[in-house]
């Protein structure tokens, strides 16, 4: 039995670097909701994660296996964390572990360890190949996609959307080509680091909408909050953005949550044409996205309300939020000892 | 969301700044066209809001005439009008 104002989370996604991972914002929501009282540790896959580093957030920090060794090994690193310092929870925060910890949920609880995600089915929904069909349920446009397997397969799809079009991994990474040779390249790089299959889709021009969610699995929201990026890195992260109140995508969000009876957080990338008053999903993402501090920032902690759903606490409603505020990244840097690294490199924690 | 709904909500700022809250779209506008946009909002009629700026600029009504039939105009690109 978790007791209240003693838990230990696990967040995971606490590489802060230039492709930010989610976890730094998540672990700061969770400790800026005061009566929550959770203490917050990280859960790394490599020595040179920031979140590692980052004391004030994580009381402490542990590496992981690599998802892709398989769920025994992993299990036991988790069970193994619980035995020598306590893990009541984890928010898992990456799309490549999502399907392992979803997999292994039942397992974990059995152990202690709760989580709160999406079933497997509805993890599937996200899947960029069914974007055609959520987005029908959810009363919006979806660009042409084409799922690719093979260099003819890349030929094909190009020349049925026609050029811009962006090529996509089924994780990670997407780029706009404006030839064949530009997609070729891009489809060659994305299955080399990412594998197949390939997305290849077509180029819808507007503004990029981006809305942050937590179904409560039973149909419900938790809360949700709205922006626009203002500003992008060369990877297309955020690195400027506003909140807006766009009741096309408030309504997808709803329908979304309620039609898939969504169970923990979710992202909806949408591409809106205010001309044309049309909204295009672009993707969903079964995770807290990398901006989610944005949400507690303009007082909606999703994070916490997260846990305080999962964990039977009281929640209020969701407060409203305004429409344009404003969200700016920064860099930063950290100076510590030797020993932090070196006991990450070591021993696989820090002490 | 209909043009004229959509200019309904858009804010203003007395800089000059404006805000669309769906699209999260900003705009910089100047003095004449803040003006314009109040008479829009407030639901003037065209010739009212180019007495407006006659009195308030100090321009001609030839000038205040084009100035309104050019900002429509853009506003009308912008899916606004």
């Amino acid at each position: 039995m978790i007791r209240r104002n003693d838990f230990v989370v696990g967040v995971s996604g606490i590489n802060a670097a230039d492709n930010p991972g989610p976890g730094t914002g998540v672990a700061r929501s969770l400790l800026e909701d005061t009566t929550l009282g959770a203490r917050v540790v990280g859960l790394a896959y490599d020595a040179l994660e920031p979140g590692i580093y980052m004391d004030w957030l994580f009381e402490r920090s542990f590496t992981l296996p690599y998802p892709s060794g398989g769920g025994e090994e992993f299990v036991d690193r988790l069970l193994e964390i619980q035995a020598t310092h306590g893990l009541d929870l984890i928010v898992p925060n990456l799309d490549v572990e999502l399907p392992l910890y979803i997999k292994y949920a039942d397992e974990l609880a059995s152990h202690g360890i709760q989580t709160f995600l999406p079933t497997m089915r509805q993890f599937r929904l996200r899947g960029k190949d069914k974007l055609p069909e959520v987005a029908e349920t959810l009363g919006i446009d979806v660009p042409t996609t084409r799922i690719v397997m093979s260099d003819e397969a890349l030929v094909e799809a190009c020349g049925e959307i026609g050029f811009p079009l962006v090529v996509k991994g089924a994780y990670y990474l997407a780029y706009t080509a404006h030839t064949l040779a530009e997609a070729r390249g891009h489809f060659h790089a994305i299955a080399a680091q990412w594998g197949y299959p390939v997305i290849v889709q077509q180029l819808v021009r507007g503004e990029e909408l981006n809305l942050v969610g937590v179904g409560d699995g039973r149909g419900g929201s938790l809360g949700s909050v709205a922006m626009k990026k203002v500003s992008i890195t060369s990877l297309g992260k955020v690195w400027a953005a506003v909140t807006l109140k766009n009741p096309l995508l408030a309504t997808a969000a709803e329908r979304f949550v309620a039609g898939t009876k969504w169970r923990g957080p979710y992202e909806l990338e949408c591409i809106f044409d205010p001309e044309q008053q049309r909204l295009y999903l672009i993707e969903i993402n079964p995770r807290f996205p990398a901006w989610s501090y944005f949400a507690t920032g303009v007082g909606v902690n999703l994070p916490g309300r997260m846990l305080r759903h999962a964990m039977g606490l009281p929640l209020e409603e969701a407060a409203a939020y305004d429409a344009g505020r404003f969200f700016m990244r920064y860099t930063y840097e950290m100076v510590t000892d030797m020993n932090r690294f070196q006991d990450v490199v070591m021993r696989g924690a820090t002490l | 969301m209909s043009a004229s709904e959509r200019l309904a909500q858009i804010v203003f700022h007395d800089d000059g700044f404006l805000f669309d809250p769906s699209s999260g779209e900003s705009f910089v506008a100047n003095p004449t066209a803040v003006e314009i946009l109040h008479g829009l909002q407030e639901g003037r009629s065209e010739a009212a809001i180019i007495a407006d700026l006659t009195s308030r600029f100090q321009v001609g009504d030839e000038e205040a005439r084009r100035d309104v039939a050019e900002f429509l105009a853009r506003l009308k690109t912008l899916q606004l009008s």
